[in-house]
């Protein structure tokens, strides 16, 4: 098998290249991205030059704008970089099927392997996308060509903030000796501790060792250090179509709250919600999950199967407030719901043996069925069930 | 109608009010009588007696007691003296006994009380076995009461109506549920109904309750016929002093003679002076005219348990007590006067406090314990909720973060309490805070700050006194019940005052780490082969002690180690005993303009006494008030309090709720004085000073014994410095860390040595110069490895790593923890930590390989160790720093080095040198202090040290406000400002402060975070890529 050859994509300072875009006013002056809410701002992402002032991701903003005074705050607009990610994406698109979407941050993996007869060798694939993003979008992501993801990524964060870089095969292990042991993803904050205490600070140091000295050293982490090191990585490009559909709804309270029935409002609404989407499309859920964000940052995940599948709103509910009970063990206030479903299959066409539960069955259906009709013509608020109007307005 | 069931919140975490509160409220309803039943104690007792006296209220004493493992409760009321002991000893019993049942306990302690129970079946069993029991009526006639009313008449049983009440008026009830919520750890809307009084639980007007029984009118008739029995209106025990059990046929008044004479002669030779045996004489007919000749042999006996005390209080001006051992100072020779302890006009109970070395103080007090057993526990504390604390717990019950609730709380100062606590406008003193001006309390801060504010002084949970011990001649339980503190010692279930205000003595056994120090840093020297004789030992007579004492070179030395000790010694200039004696009892919170004036004095400033009336009793403290006795003399003086009187008054000021009655006797006091020709003017000046003394303040025999150790601690510094310096860094818990008493003992020119394997002990080790670092300072590492290490090496030096390992199985952190800190260093191979480590991981390789069953394949790979790269010096010294907390062989601010000397820093050794001019000084933030201004605002005392020297500097509030946020001990920094002397002491005014900026390349040795990477010196040569561009286009 010949070669694979990886391009990697990297908008860097994601969050704000897409305010830069909206915005030009700023494309001069040191941004940072964190929610405006008082009390609890970190900095989600911050330009080149707040960086530079000693800003980093997850600093409380107070602090970050002590450090970079003159700084423009904006919240984040997690929409605005969906959006943008989905743009970034549709002109990667043609030249390769296999696309490879982290998160909506900027990075893209596109698999160029064997494309050659068609598009022409891969740095001219990527310099053509990124000429195309920067006559769509007017970013300037650095971008890189390696034989995998991992030497891609190195050598992106290698010419980190603009530039480009090709790795050629082969050239890996010399590629990446020289480079400080922290600039190897995957590399966790214990194995960097451990390699500093045995003062190994560049790439090439490791990887003289052999794989068994490694293992004395790192244990079960050492395979994958060992290969790391080498510029050694296996793992495929994986496109987004690959995964399962997950349906999701989400509710963020205005004011934070620990009373019971205003989260349990809001949870009936978001299985409503859920509800409605299944029942668009003609199916059910075999999997409810919930996540529950606190105040302070702590985040909780509990899901439960749900059986036999429903799309029913009742059904729902009744799922999610078990899981509720599983996944709400603080008294710190709730600032975020979030109730997904997958494992999303045809509803059951079982009947239900005695005559009566099937009477009930059916009258459910068609008030289901009626409130989606009244929904649809009218709009979600235009019908409302008594236990969600306490809850704040969605 | 009488209210027979009403409970406080003594009912801890159930009830709402004071039983003040709840006295004041029964008044205005109308009632003339009123019990207290909390909920298995009695803890209010005291106040709610008082309470009723004050309001004319006639009180009925009893209590809820419950069952451990059922909801089954009842209510005793006390009929009389033997009643009342036998509820002690019910509610101690149904506190000690995991399987408490009514049934069975109360037929044993039923004499002299009446049993109000709603249970039917109670009801009959109980009344079957003899006990005088009535049918209880809940809140309301219904199903269950209707049963209880039929057996009740057949067994021809009265029956009461006894609603009961958790609070006083029914809006109270939102305070009930967060108290509730409190206790059960969980939010309002999940509390359930069975954790809650019912809504209608408050303290009704009696025709309130003749409405609700309506349809029974006999039970609420009954209620007085009930009470007309209960006649007991408190326990009156007098004083209880403990008792000798001495086995002579002799009293205790002839042993005490007998003891305090042979202590005489141990103290001052064969041959007593006249004046000793004149004042022991004296001494001796007051103790025995007033009875305590018991107290002082027992408090001998307990001191007699260990070898170094340190006796306080105002018993320190006790020549008996000086002759027996209690206390270290000579009263004669230090002008201590027997009649502020002991004089018949009084009628309280004599105070003596005796310190003991804070390790050994359990081992004492549990003697004690012991050997008093069933007579004798320990005073509690109620706790109850501060500002602090309710603003706290409410906003968590409300669900906020502890971020959230951070940052209102631990931005509210300390003396926060005292100024604003009595007051309900609580949001408005917090908005206007200086520290809380950027917050603007948004929702749901103003309910939580209003509900708070009516939380605080509602008791929480009981602790242990730091010290109080009750010894008593009858069983402890007779007088009071007892509980089982969760540290497993018994504590009686009052607190200080109330123990006072019912005559029960408490002795105060109390830990003092400087004894400690004493004793370890004379063993240290006895340990290095050197003579030392503590029977002859007169440090305060010592000069070269004497002149570090004056020159305030005392951190470390007991109480004169603080900043503001340090500086006033500093100013004062002088180094005796009686001045010392002084400056231990001026340094108030409250007397900082006395302090300024005290030096001008002192160093010949001239004054006046504000009257001549004061003239006699301030002259030996120049004309300021310096002792808490001052108060007193002084009101005897200027306005003629009778001795009564004026110590009434010294004893409120140190009083928590005083602020009612001090206006009682500023009243007295003003009239006092005028009617005697003082001016206003003097009256105010005089009570100003008097009002210093708010918070705490010691008598002058307190100060004079601990001068005493203070004098030791200096002298053992002086003459023994590594010894001492290592004694202090091992007893921990000094007023500095030990990064600050490290860089003071390389200040006095000791050589830190880094730990060492084979040679450093579990404390640290002085010896001639030098300090060997112990393994109590090496961070994660457990005292059962450090025991460890130290034993197996009885055994043989350790030879390597390897058998290290093996002898002392630590955990992986632990070895980690000790090649970081050079334990290992000398060990092969010498001084490469990251072989080392490669040892340790490659040693727990193989060992899981060998320790595991045989395997089939049994080979463990031979590997040669790799050639790992050399180790950054930095590096080694950050992680060395991440370990101990300091450095040995460096302070950290040398790295700074360069970068200061380009900005062109003082050093704090030449401060001196720029008197009155603006400089810049960097250094490392080592303790701080806020204090206010007359105005209010918040003002800083920071000391920072650098490598040669301390520096004392002030923040005044403008400087405060804005740089407080930002100082703190992770780095050092260049402070701006202009030195200022004052009777030479040199302290730095701030204006100004800056982080020092960090170095380039490596990182701050200090600073243990890792920023977040992001690199770029390879990317900086764009060369690279465009080379590689052009290649393929």
């Amino acid at each position: 098998m010949s070669e694979r050859s990886i391009i990697h994509l990297n908008v860097a300072d994601f969050a704000v290249a897409v305010e830069r875009v909206v915005d030009v006013r700023l494309r001069r002056r040191p941004v940072i991205i964190a929610p405006e809410a008082a009390v609890r701002a970190a900095v989600y992402d911050m330009s080149e030059e707040a960086y530079q002032s000693g800003v980093r991701k997850n600093m409380p903003l107070g602090r970050a704008l002590r450090y970079c005074r003159g700084a423009v705050v904006l919240p984040p607009h997690p929409d605005r970089y969906e959006r943008a990610m989905a743009r970034l994406l549709k002109l990667a698109c043609p030249y390769s099927p296999l696309i490879e979407v982290t998160d909506y941050n900027g990075h893209l993996f596109v698999d160029t392997t064997g494309t050659g007869r068609l598009f022409g060798p891969p740095p001219d694939v990527a310099w053509r996308i990124r000429k195309a993003i920067r006559a769509d979008l007017g970013f300037d992501p650095i971008w890189s060509v390696a034989t995998n993801k991992l030497v891609a990524k190195v050598a992106t964060r290698v010419v980190k903030p603009t530039g480009e870089y090709i790795v050629d095969a082969g050239e890996e292990a010399m590629f990446l000796a020289p480079l400080p042991v922290d600039l190897i993803p995957g590399l966790e904050l214990d194995d960097l501790k451990r390699l500093r205490d045995f003062n190994l600070t560049r790439t090439g140091e490791v990887a003289i060792l052999s794989l068994l000295q490694l293992d004395v050293m790192f244990g079960k982490r050492s395979q994958y250090i060992y290969e790391a090191v080498r510029g050694i990585d296996l793992s495929p490009v994986f496109t987004a179509s690959q995964k399962q559909p997950v349906l999701r709804a989400d509710h963020t309270f205005g004011n934070d709250t620990n009373d019971v029935a205003s989260v349990c409002a809001v949870l009936y609404r978001l299985a409503e919600q859920i509800g409605a989407d299944l029942r668009r499309r003609r199916l059910a859920t075999r999997r409810l999950g919930l996540v529950v964000d606190y105040s302070d940052g702590k985040r909780t995940i509990r899901q439960a199967r749900v059986y036999p599948a429903t799309a029913h709103d009742n059904g729902l509910f009744a799922a999610a407030q078990k899981v509720l009970m599983h996944a709400w063990t603080r008294r710190i206030r709730i600032r975020h719901l979030r109730l997904m479903c997958d494992r999303l299959t045809f509803p059951p066409a079982q009947q239900e043996l005695f005559a009566d539960t099937e009477s009930r069955r059916q009258r459910h259906d068609g008030l289901m069925v009626a409130l989606d009709a009244i929904r649809h013509r009218f709009g979600f608020g235009a019908i409302q069930v008594g236990r969600t109007l306490s809850a704040s307005p969605i | 109608m009488i209210p027979l069931t009403v409970r406080s919140h003594y009912s801890l975490m159930w009830g709402t009010c004071a039983p003040r509160q709840i006295c004041v409220a029964a008044r205005r309803q109308g009632y003339r009588r009123l019990a207290l039943t909390d909920t298995d104690n009695l803890y209010g007792l005291w106040p709610f007696l008082r309470s009723c006296e004050e309001q004319g209220l006639q009180p009925i004493i009893g209590a809820e007691v419950t069952e451990t493992r059922s909801p089954q409760r009842v209510v005793c009321l006390v009929e009389n003296e033997i009643g009342y002991r036998n509820l002690c000893r019910l509610i101690t019993r149904r506190h000690q006994d995991g399987a408490f049942g009514l049934d069975i306990a109360l037929p044993d302690h039923a004499q002299g009380l009446i049993v109000l129970t709603q249970s039917p079946a109670l009801l009959a069993d109980l009344h079957t076995a003899g006990v005088s029991v009535v049918g209880a009526l809940p809140r309301r006639p219904g199903r269950g009461a209707v049963k209880l009313r039929q057996i009740a008449r057949y067994r021809d049983v009265p029956v009461v109506a006894t609603p009961g009440s958790f609070f006083l008026e029914p809006a109270d009830m939102m305070i009930h549920r967060i108290l509730r919520a409190i206790d059960l750890n969980t939010s309002l809307s999940r509390l359930p109904r069975s954790e809650l009084a019912p809504a209608e639980a408050w303290l009704a007007s009696a025709a309130d309750y003749h409405q609700r029984f309506a349809a029974w009118p006999d039970a609420v008739q009954a209620t007085h016929v009930l009470a007309e029995r209960l006649a007991f209106a408190g326990p009156n025990f007098g004083l209880v002093l403990p008792p000798w059990g001495g086995s002579s046929e002799r009293s205790a008044e002839e042993q005490l003679r007998i003891m305090a004479y042979q202590g005489a002669r141990r103290r001052y030779g064969r041959d007593l002076s006249e004046s000793v045996v004149e004042r022991l004489e004296y001494e001796l007919r007051i103790i025995a005219q007033m009875g305590f000749a018991s107290y002082f042999l027992v408090v001998r006996d307990i001191v007699s348990r260990s070898p170094r005390i340190c006796g306080r209080g105002s018993g320190a001006a006790s020549l008996v007590a000086y002759c027996l051992a209690i206390t270290n100072v000579c009263p004669i020779k230090h002008n201590l006067y027997f009649t502020r302890f002991l004089n018949p006009g009084r009628t309280d109970p004599p105070d003596i406090d005796v310190d003991f070395a804070w390790d050994e103080r359990d081992d004492v007090l549990n003697a004690v314990l012991k050997h008093y057993e069933g007579h004798a526990a320990m005073v509690c504390n109620h706790v109850a909720f501060q500002p602090r604390m309710a603003i706290r717990e409410v906003a968590k019950v409300f669900g906020l973060s502890d971020r959230e609730i951070g940052q209102v709380s631990k931005r509210l100062p300390w003396f926060w309490r005292a100024t604003f606590a009595a007051d309900d406008r609580l949001l408005e003193h917090l908005r206007a805070l200086p520290e809380l001006k950027q917050l603007d309390f948004p929702e749901p801060w103003p309910a939580i700050i209003t509900i708070a504010q009516r939380l605080i002084g509602i008791p929480r949970y009981l602790s242990v006194h730091s010290g109080g011990v009750v010894i008593t001649p009858e069983r402890l339980e007779n007088y009071v019940p007892i509980e089982q503190a969760p540290k497993g010692v018994p504590i009686i279930q009052w607190e200080k005052d109330a123990t006072e205000d019912a005559g029960l003595v408490k002795i105060d056994l109390l830990g003092n780490r400087s004894l400690g120090v004493i004793r370890d840093a004379i063993a240290n020297i006895k340990m290095n082969g050197q003579d030392f004789d503590e029977q002859r030992w007169e440090p305060e007579d010592d000069p070269a002690t004497q002149v570090n004492v004056a020159r305030g070179h005392t951190m470390g030395c007991f109480y004169i180690e603080s900043p503001a000790t340090r500086l006033l010694q500093q100013k004062a200039g002088v180094g005796d005993f009686a001045h010392l004696v002084i400056h231990s009892s001026i340094i108030r919170p409250a007397a900082n303009e006395f302090i300024r004036e005290y030096v001008r004095r002192l160093r010949g400033g001239r004054w006046e006494p504000i009257h001549p009336r004061l003239a006699d009793v301030l002259d030996e403290t120049y004309g300021i008030m310096v002792y808490q006795e001052d108060v007193s003399k002084a009101a005897e003086a200027v306005a003629g309090f009778s001795p009564v009187e004026a110590d009434g008054l010294r004893k409120i000021m140190s009083k928590k709720d005083k602020a009612r009655r001090l206006k009682d006797y500023k009243e007295r006091f003003v009239a006092g004085a005028r009617k005697r020709g003082v001016e206003d003017t003097q009256i105010d000046a005089i009570w100003d000073m008097m009002m210093s003394f708010e918070g705490y303040s010691f008598c002058k025999p307190h100060s004079a014994s601990y001068a005493r150790v203070s004098f030791q601690a200096a002298y053992l510094k002086t003459h023994y410095p590594a010894e001492f310096m290592a004694a202090v860094i091992s007893n921990q818990g000094g007023f500095y860390h030990a990064f600050a008493y490290v860089s003071e003992a390389r200040r006095l020119g000791i050589k830190i040595l880094p730990p060492h394997v084979n040679h450093s002990d579990i404390r640290w080790k002085g010896h001639d110069r030098t300090l060997r670092v112990g393994w109590l300072s090496v961070k994660h590492l457990s005292a059962g490895v450090q025991q460890r290490i130290v034993q197996q090496r009885r055994v043989g030096a350790y030879p390597s790593l390897i058998d290290f390992l093996k002898r002392v199985q630590p955990d992986e952190n632990e070895v980690r923890a000790l090649i970081h800190a050079g334990a290992f260093d000398a060990l092969p191979p010498q001084n490469s930590r990251a072989a080392l480590l490669w040892q340790l991981v490659y040693w727990q390789k193989t060992r899981v390989h060998y320790s595991a069953a045989p395997t089939l394949f049994h080979q463990t790979p031979d590997l040669e160790a790799p050639q790992f790269p050399p180790q950054n010096k930095t590096e080694r010294l950050r992680q060395e720093f991440a370990v101990l907390g300091f450095l040995c062989d460096r302070h950290p601010m040398v790295f700074y080095a360069d970068r200061l000397k380009a900005l062109g820093t003082v050093k704090a050794c030449d401060l001196g040198r720029f008197v009155g001019q603006h400089i810049r000084a960097a250094g490392v933030l080592i303790t701080g202090k806020v204090v206010h201004t007359k105005h209010g605002d918040p003002m800083e005392f920071l000391t920072f040290e650098d490598e040669t020297g301390l520096i004392e500097t002030t923040f005044f509030p403008k400087a405060y406000r804005r740089f407080c946020a930002m100082l703190d001990r992770s780095r050092p920094f260049i402070l701006y400002g202009r030195v200022d002397e004052d009777f030479g002491a040199l302290t730095l005014t701030v204006d100004r402060v800056e982080r020092v900026p960090k170095m380039q390349q490596t990182q701050s040795c200090l600073s243990e975070e890792n920023p977040n990477q992001r690199w770029k010196a390879v990317s900086s040569n764009p060369a690279d890529s465009r080379i590689s561009r052009q290649r393929y286009l």
